[in-house]
């Protein structure tokens, strides 16, 4: 609501949900600030699962470009208060 | 009432497509992109002459998007930059004699032009994306050329695989070398996004098979979709009036 402190962004509750076989996050829900890119969330998983072969794709339809805004992601896929991503061990290329 | 419910569409179900659903398929994106993609110029449909009738074939063609200029996508640095940039080249020319009668000079500033050409491979069942760089005065690119007007991503993902990515090929249709972007994992990452998230009740329509495939594929050269085009409930709603609109109009005449 309104008592987030004017310093703060919006922050965004990203869903990380693993599919395809890929492995399952221990914590899999987080709050990034809105205006933090895309590639945040990528690099973030590919951290955690310390895997270059990802795919990362939202609402299952598409893969967001990187540079693209979590909250422009949120504001356009997002649901029920959060924006779910998912991922799965996959080369687009190669 | 029947008569008001959308058509059924074709949905994808194993990440590939026919040749007639690479044609709808096809259509749909181009409609889309002109719609929410004003910045840039729409996709064109080439039909295919069939060759024993010297007709053109109505299913079978591909998607082209010609004459872009790459570097104008991405974010420039702010007017102030760039005027200061502008000054060091005017100083440095005061220090060094430039001779002018040179022909080939300033090649490095030189605009360059690319050429994209959606295709369908018949053996993958998958669209494929083709397409070649060119200077204004019509030389092609080479890819390391072409690597610096890429997004950096693309740029280590070359250096990774060399030969299952981007690789120069002959274009189906055209006979000459383009580049192309290797299509053996899109039935794989299709799958992927065609999967409904709440299980099998929702399978990707046809008509929304290039604008997810594009999402994936125009990242690596550095071709932006709008978000908008990919809202699947804003596409859902406009697919639904677009089939309501044609069953009433038909229906008045």
């Amino acid at each position: 609501m309104a008592t987030e402190s004017p310093s703060s962004v919006r922050k965004v509750v990203v869903h990380l949900r693993a599919t395809g076989g890929a492995p399952i996050l221990k914590q899999s829900k987080f709050k990034i600030p809105g205006t933090d890119k895309f590639a945040k969330v990528i690099d973030f998983l590919r951290r955690q699962l310390h895997s270059d072969s990802l795919f990362v794709y939202v609402n299952s339809a598409f893969s967001p470009n990187p540079d693209e805004s979590v909250n422009d992601l949120y504001s356009n896929f997002g649901f029920d208060g959060k924006l779910v991503v998912n991922y799965a061990f996959s080369m687009a290329w190669g | 009432m029947e008569i008001l419910f959308a058509p059924p569409m074709d949905s994808v179900k194993d990440g590939k497509l026919s040749v007639e659903g690479f044609s709808v398929a096809a259509r749909a994106f181009a409609d889309k992109w002109k719609r929410h993609n004003q910045s840039l110029p729409p996709w064109s449909w080439v039909p295919l002459i069939d060759r024993t009738l010297l007709v053109p074939n109505k299913e079978e063609g591909y998607l082209s998007l010609e004459k872009i200029i790459l570097s104008s996508l991405e974010e420039r640095p702010c007017s102030e930059e760039d005027e200061s940039l502008d000054v060091k080249i005017d100083c440095s020319e005061d220090l060094e004699s430039i001779d002018h009668a040179i022909l080939v000079q300033n090649v490095e500033n030189e605009a360059h032009y690319y050429d994209f050409h959606v295709v369908y491979s018949a053996s993958y069942g998958v669209p494929v994306l083709y397409f070649r760089g060119y200077c204004s005065g019509g030389q092609p690119l080479t890819l390391d050329v072409i690597k610096e007007d890429l997004p950096s991503c693309s740029v280590s993902l070359l250096l990774e695989s060399k030969w299952t990515f981007i690789t120069q090929e002959e274009h189906p249709y055209l006979n000459r070398p383009w580049f192309k972007l290797h299509p053996c994992g899109t039935e794989e990452w299709i799958k992927l996004l065609s999967q409904s998230s709440s299980g099998a009740a929702c399978q990707m329509p046809v008509e929304l098979y290039l604008v997810s495939w594009f999402s994936v594929v125009g990242q690596v050269v550095g071709l932006r979709i709008p978000l908008e085009m990919l809202n699947l409930r804003t596409s859902a709603i406009q697919l639904q009036e677009q089939a309501m609109f044609s069953v009433t109009g038909k229906k008045q005449t």
